[in-house]
């Protein structure tokens, strides 16, 4: 600790400023002092190949996953009917999209649900953009262990044009998604004594070099006069924000995971196993990690596009008679009651992370009362990048008004993550093509 | 405030006269500022300015609230605009102003002016961080490498001049330097290496051809959407182990594969299957869309497979695909290695090709020889008697009659409507030349049997035959023969003839590209610049870069997916500007990576020096740190800066126990020390002092190369040389290839370029701006100042010049009289035209100062105040409304801009802004001439009236050189430095400007005028 309190002497002696210490801030939550802010997190939910929407001729209307009337009265219908309980929690969004979507393979949507790019562009440099979920885990990656947490129904990226995932990093780059629950269990709340040595040495070498950079900048420092050292007084700061946040990610491996009940947690469950405990055993890790502040951002592919990987295959599991993909592109009515029929099974599935993550308790209110969960699609039906289904779960802590359908037509997606990102207080200019309207219900 | 064009400062040169003047104590002269502007300068501007600019009303944007006793440099700009105002009896507005009080007032501002300016300015030595930019450059010097580390920074701000370097604006955050960690440490780990381990090699060619694979995969191959996979006997895989003065181990490709998911046609299927054999490896493929227009796209010949130019598909649809251009032959594969440099050689020839002629194509008889050989066969030999070029014409029949076809029909009496035969792909091999392309047999007509009719022989091609026995050949598809061939030698000077030798001109552009698949297309990205083909023989190309510069799939090994993360080598015949041209032959494509000339690698020897057996660790951490820091810092480091770096050395290698993991630890420390980061200044004093031997160094070339300093020129500042012969070391930089890269980043941030590059164009409107077309006129303003600087000629020639520098594609774009064959390298071409020469009419600027629908008179006015005559126009007062936000949308843009102009406020500022556009009316948003004839005549601000752009580019030259050459030199100045210039450097400039502009102000010799002048030799 001394060589610390000689370089913030140092740093107020150039910059006449004391820094702030956010690590301080961060540990507060873990060491239970009172008056603690609920922690702010984020959640999103992506299904592939779109929603059931029949056409009006096959009188299949309570089956869409649409509402049939707009505001506070609306209904729901019999796929998202499981949702009925969170009624007060929950807000319906229609007639959003990504302008981009438009413009770009349809395959691809999936890409572009969480980021908004221009996909359609091959000269950029980059192919995607960051994703919401990623932005959100910049700005709170300070408070918990884990920036974010990255799930897939399939392991990995799967490749492009093709993803299985759908976070992406700064530079664009699909980030790889974990699918076994007993792994991310094992990584998330079993660190190892060798993992935990790796970790610390990693940032233990990044310490050693942000201090001796320090230290090379005061033999510069000597060497200019007053009028000089603006920039390089910048610099040091920077420097020093930066030792800080490392400081304070070394902190975390000396703090114990809050002690918690995994005695339900079905381990051995694997995407090849009934789709139902598949999605039951994940969505309870994320409820785990969620409660024990382990991370503040999630995101989860729940299903592929275009009839890649295992998932494809989960309606066949359930007794409907046909793959999602083909389910997707049904015009039938028997096909877009299946189709309607999976819509359901997956409002099941999400309805019960939501109920779990009501149970638990955060300084204020629920854990669902402190989380955005964002559940939706990048396309209305196959191929198509329009008034994309979307759905806003939780948050109330956060000022979000809930209990109704809500629609803004040719929207962009990109307004209502930036309204997210307000909600969740990331001061953040912009997201993708984002035009500065916010969303009401989230705003 | 209303912006006069040219100014005339009759008052204030009379300052600037005293601009150097001995200070006296700078107190005296603070004080004697005070009294002034308190008791005489104050008072009159409350009483008769303040009413409309204060900084409520700011009237024509101008707040005069700004104005302080302290008289900064800023505020001077602004007391020189409002003394021409007054003195000029613009303002105050009142006709009767009162005379004496206008003079008392002129008179004492006049003073405090003239103190201002004699004050001792404080100017101390300047601290600025490296751009993007230079800080890539410094990475790629100090570890010899081609590599850009630096994609994931932030832009660096533009300042309103256009640079990117100035001081003030370069930002520096925790995310900067979070980045600048990550990139030192992620450099670090490409360039060096494990000296102890052997590197791995990967290298295979692939060779093209018809039958060139006696041993063919037996599997169909599959590559989803839009592939045309090449026949699998047509392609020829072979791994190689390339001859190395080191030992090393050979890469061998992965041969089997498991998948679970994969395809048929287009749809997916899954299931375990087992693939083997390298061409489920590697496989041959063209891909694009659509049907060639003329010919084949591709087409396998005994040596090679010839490949047509690669045409956007833009250009024929419209639109853009995904898929990418016809013609597109590419290498999929599915490993490549992870880091390093790579090299693709591909072994290719200009092909001896025939002209093709299009079906139906019309030859005159008087084209024609009557040297003729008429051959009733498909095949024979061809009896050449005179050398020369001939026109092939073919006859190839149905064997079915007319009336035989006509009796399968219902109605039998629509003769007149008889279905005509279909087309059939028709291949001609003369001389071992070939060229196919569909032709539509005739029906057999049994009244004629005696030869082919004049109305059955079609022209097929051109080519040129030398004296004596060729073979030919001519083979049609479906149920059609071929039944005669005709040769017959054209006449000289004739139309045809002529078309033939500019065709044998033109050449193949050979392009590489490496990247991805995707089932949508690929993304891309191409390594080093397009050849030009010349040569019939044979040739190998080289095409070098780093393979992390290139997209990849990011997929993790072992995916389970048939097509997943496949990667791309795509070569192509480059569309250049749709003329018909020779096809590229291309034999073989060979490809190793890394590509390693030595090892260690080139990377690791520039970081380290080679260790000394009798060295220890810690003397060899010594040694190679001294060296690494005096390179990175340009400079030699201080004893401090050696301990420190030693000491963080010792640190890391306690903590690992490694000293190559610890040397490593420390490189990265320097790497991310301020010492390296930011190019630094130190003054002893506030006066003006004269610039280190080092820190001439580092200006000198962060200007003329925008990179750090080379050997060379820190030898000299070491020996304390450098300021002796700063002019030769100038012509030397200029001499280097690293010069262009102030040329590009000079002439993009003078000239504002990035605008060209955001404007969304109405494609529909204006067809031929296409994306391709985009990037080669980006370069424009480039190649033009670069041919200045090389011949060293006047900058008058921007103003205007009776040529222009251009390419194939330009020459097309601008729709040149002059033939241009010269591929994608810009060459000079007198245009012998006045609507192109200089940059005021190209096109990347006029269509960037548009909106991509029309011409904004606006957006070029106020572009050519600033960027042209450096008299720019005060910011827009605030709350104007956008063009956009003005209601009323069935107004057209000029009316909206009049409506704009009119309002409260607007006029003035627009006074100096609108004449200067209006004058460039008559080029659309594309920036070329309109069709309708647009009236461009404008009255100047002086009251000049100009009747269209040349006019005001005579105006220009002639009249305001000066102005011209002021700008330039401020422009350049200021890119030069780093900052905003005080306003007496201004004052300087323009005062010299007068001088320079009578003389020739040849391009170089102004570059040698800003390095010797006081801006750039002092701090």
């Amino acid at each position: 600790m001394s060589l610390h309190l000689h370089r913030r002497t140092v740093l107020r002696g150039l910059a006449g400023v004391m820094l702030p210490l956010p690590f301080l801030d961060a540990m507060r939550g873990v060491h239970g002092a009172a008056a603690v802010e609920s922690p702010r997190r984020f959640c999103a939910l992506y299904t592939a190949n779109g929603m059931s929407l029949p056409k009006k001729q096959n009188k299949l209307d309570q089956w869409n996953w649409f509402p049939q009337e707009t505001g506070k009265d609306f209904q729901f219908g019999n796929s998202t009917k499981p949702f009925e309980p969170f009624r007060d929690q929950l807000t319906f969004l229609g007639g959003l999209h990504h302008p981009n979507g438009l413009k770009a393979d349809p395959h691809t949507c999936s890409d572009m649900w969480l980021t908004g790019a221009p996909l359609h562009d091959s000269s950029r440099r980059s192919y995607n953009g960051v994703s919401l979920d990623q932005v959100v885990a910049r700005h709170t990656r300070q408070y918990c262990r884990q920036p974010s947490l990255v799930l897939s129904i399939d392991a990995g990226v799967g490749f492009l044009s093709r993803t299985g995932t759908i976070s992406f990093n700064d530079e664009g780059k699909p980030i790889p998604a974990e699918n076994n629950p007993r792994q991310v269990f094992e990584r998330l709340f079993r660190s190892t004594k060798a993992s935990l040595e790796n970790q610390r040495e990693a940032l233990q070498r990044k310490v050693r070099v942000v201090d001796a950079v320090l230290e090379n900048a005061q033999a510069l420092s000597r060497q200019l006069g007053q009028s000089d050292r603006q920039k390089l007084d910048q610099y040091l700061t920077s420097l020093n924000e930066i030792e800080t946040r490392l400081e304070a990610s070394e902190k975390w491996l000396d703090v114990p995971i809050k002690p918690q009940d995994y005695s339900t947690l079905a381990l051995d469950v694997t995407n090849e196993s009934e789709p139902g405990d598949y999605y039951k055993t994940m969505f309870e890790l994320i409820a785990l990690a969620f409660d024990a502040d382990i991370t503040r951002s999630v995101s989860f592919m729940l299903n592929r596009e275009d009839g890649m990987g295992i998932s494809d295959t989960f309606p066949l599991k359930l007794g409907l008679r046909r793959t999602h993909h083909q389910l997707s592109h049904a015009g039938d009515p028997d096909g877009q009651l299946d189709f309607a029929k999976y819509d359901q099974f997956l409002a099941e599935q999400i309805s019960a992370f939501a109920k779990r993550l009501s149970e638990y308790q955060d300084p204020q209110g629920s854990t669902l009362d402190n989380t955005i969960v964002l559940f939706g699609s990048g396309a209305s039906t196959t191929h198509k990048p329009e008034n994309l289904p979307t759905m806003i779960l939780g948050g109330q802590q956060m000022g979000l008004q809930h209990g109704s359908y809500y629609r803004r037509e040719k929207g962009h997606l990109c307004d209502l993550y930036l309204s997210i990102l307000r909600a969740l207080d990331i001061p953040e200019e912009r997201f993708g093509d984002s035009t500065g309207s916010t969303l009401k219900p989230v705003a | 405030m209303t912006t006069f064009v040219f100014r005339q400062f009759s008052f204030l040169i009379c300052c600037a006269g005293f601009a150097n003047v001995s200070p006296h104590s700078i107190l005296a002269d603070e004080r004697e500022l005070a009294a002034v502007f308190d008791s005489e300068l104050k008072p009159f501007l409350q009483a008769h300015c303040c009413d409309c600019h204060d900084a409520e009303s700011m009237e024509s944007g101008i707040n005069l609230e700004l104005l302080s006793s302290k008289f900064g440099d800023r505020e001077l700009f602004l007391w020189r605009d409002l003394i021409e105002q007054v003195e000029k009896k613009q303002m105050p507005p009142q006709q009767d102003f009162d005379e004496q009080l206008r003079n008392r007032f002129l008179e004492s501002a006049g003073r405090a002016i003239h103190l201002a300016r004699s004050r001792v300015q404080e100017k101390n030595g300047a601290v600025r961080r490296l751009t993007v930019a230079q800080y890539r450059h410094s990475l790629q010097q100090l570890f010899d490498t081609p590599e850009d580390f630096t994609e994931t920074l932030p832009p660096d701000a533009v300042s309103r001049d256009g640079c990117t370097n100035n001081a003030e604006l370069l930002g520096l955050s925790p995310l900067h330097l979070e980045h600048y960690l990550e990139i030192a440490d992620r450099t670090l780990e490409g360039c060096l290496v494990d000296e102890g381990q052997l590197p791995v090699i990967q290298n295979f060619v692939m060779h093209l051809g018809k039958s060139v694979n006696p041993d063919p995969c037996p599997d169909r191959l599959i590559l989803g959407a839009n592939s045309r996979l090449l026949p699998n006997e047509d392609i020829l895989v072979t791994e190689l182990a390339p001859e190395k003065p080191f030992s090393y181990q050979p890469f061998e490709m992965q041969k089997s594969f498991r998948f679970i998911e994969g395809y048929q046609g287009n749809s997916t299927v899954r299931g375990w299957r087992e693939f083997s054999g390298i061409y489920h490896a590697v496989f041959g493929c063209m891909r694009g869309s659509g049907d060639y227009p003329l010919g084949l796209s591709h087409e396998p010949s005994s040596n090679g497979l010839l490949l047509r130019s690669a045409i956007p598909s833009t250009e024929i649809f419209q639109e853009s695909s995904t898929y990418g251009p016809q013609a597109n032959f590419k290498i999929a594969l599915r490993e490549l290695p992870d880091s390093g440099l790579f090299q693709v050689r591909v072994k290719a020839a200009k092909y001896e090709d025939p002209l093709l002629l299009k079906e139906n194509a019309k030859v005159d008889q008087s084209c024609l020889t009557e040297s003729s050989h008429k051959l009733n066969a498909a095949s024979g030999d061809l009896q050449v008697a005179k050398a020369g070029i001939y026109l092939i014409r073919i006859e190839a029949k149905l064997p079915q009659t007319l009336d035989e076809s006509e009796k399968k029909k219902t109605d039998a009496s629509k003769t007149a409507n008889a279905k005509p035969p279909k087309p059939e792909l028709l291949k001609l091999e003369v001389a071992g030349r070939l060229v196919s392309r569909n032709f539509r047999p005739s029906y057999f007509d049994p009244a004629s049997t005696a030869g082919p009719t004049s109305l059955d022989m079609q022209p097929f091609c051109v080519m040129r035959l030398s004296k004596g026995s060729h073979p030919i050949t001519a083979e049609v598809g479906g149920k059609a023969n071929v039944t005669w061939i005709d040769v017959v030698r054209l006449a000289a000077n004739t139309e045809l003839e002529d078309r033939f030798l500019a065709f044998e001109k033109r050449h193949p552009q050979l392009a590489v590209y490496l990247g991805l698949r995707r089932d949508c297309g690929h993304t891309l990205k191409q390594v080093g610049d397009c050849i030009q083909v010349d040569d019939n023989e044979l040739q190998e190309f080289v095409f070098e870069a780093a393979i992390d510069d290139f997209p990849r799939p990011f997929v993790e090994k072992n995916n389970v997916n048939y097509l997943a993360g496949v990667r791309e080598i795509t070569v192509r015949n480059e569309y250049t500007d749709g003329e018909e041209a020779p096809r590229l032959l291309l034999h073989s494509i060979e490809f190793e990576g890394p590509y390693l000339r030595s090892w260690p690698p080139a990377s690791h020897r520039a970081a380290l020096p080679k260790k000394q057996i009798k060295e220890s660790e810690r003397e060899y951490a010594i040694r190679a740190l001294e060296r690494f820091m005096k390179r990175a810092y340009r400079r030699s480091p201080t004893p401090k800066e050696c301990e420190k770096a030693l000491k963080s050395w010792t640190a890391s290698l306690d903590k690992t126990g490694n000293a190559d993991t610890a040397l490593r630890d420390s490189l990265l420390v320097i790497l991310t020390s301020p010492q390296f980061m930011l190019l630094t200044e130190t003054s002893n004093s506030p006066k003006a002092e004269k610039l280190s031997e080092v820190e001439l160094a580092s200006k000198l070339s962060f200007f003329l190369w925008n990179s750090p300093p080379d050997r060379e020129l820190l030898e000299l500042a070491e020996y304390g040389k450098l300021s002796e012969l700063v002019h030769q070391q100038t012509i030397r930089l200029m001499d280097d290839e690293r010069f262009d890269r102030f040329i590009q980043q000079f002439s993009y941030e003078w000239l504002g370029l990035d605008k060209f590059e955001v404007v969304e164009i109405d494609r529909k409107k204006y067809p031929r701006l296409s994306k391709e077309i985009r990037v080669e006129l980006l370069k424009e303003p480039a190649a033009f100042l670069r041919y200045l600087l090389e011949q060293n000629l006047s900058i008058r020639n921007l103003i205007q010049s009776d040529f222009v520098v251009v390419n194939e594609p330009l020459a097309q774009y601008y729709q040149l009289q002059t033939p241009v064959h010269s591929g994608f390298r810009f060459q000079p071409v007198n245009n012998g035209s006045s609507d192109l020469g200089g940059v005021l009419t190209q096109a990347a600027i006029l269509s960037g100062l548009s909106d991509g629908q029309e011409s904004n008179p606006v957006k070029r006015g106020a572009w050519f105040a600033r960027r042209i005559i450096a008299d720019p126009p005060d910011d827009p007062p605030p709350n104007v409304p956008d063009l956009e936000d003005t209601p009323g949308l069935d107004l057209s843009l000029r009316q909206r801009l009049e409506k704009h102009r009119n309002q409260d406020g607007c006029a003035k500022c627009h006074m100096g802004i609108d004449p200067w556009g209006v004058a460039f009316e008559a080029y659309d948003a594309a920036g070329l001439l309109k069709k309708q004839p647009t009236d461009a005549s404008s009255t100047l601000p002086d009251g000049t009236l100009v009747t269209d752009l040349n006019d005001l580019r005579n105006y220009l030259s002639e009249q305001h050189f000066d102005r011209f050459v002021f700008s330039f030199l401020k422009h350049l100045s200021t890119y030069a430095v780093g900052r905003d210039l005080s306003y007496n450097e201004v004052l300087l400039l323009e005062e010299r400007s007068k001088k320079l502009a009578e003389g020739e102000c040849r391009a170089r010799d102004l570059v040698h005028f800003i390095v010797a002048s006081d801006i750039f030799m002092t701090k």
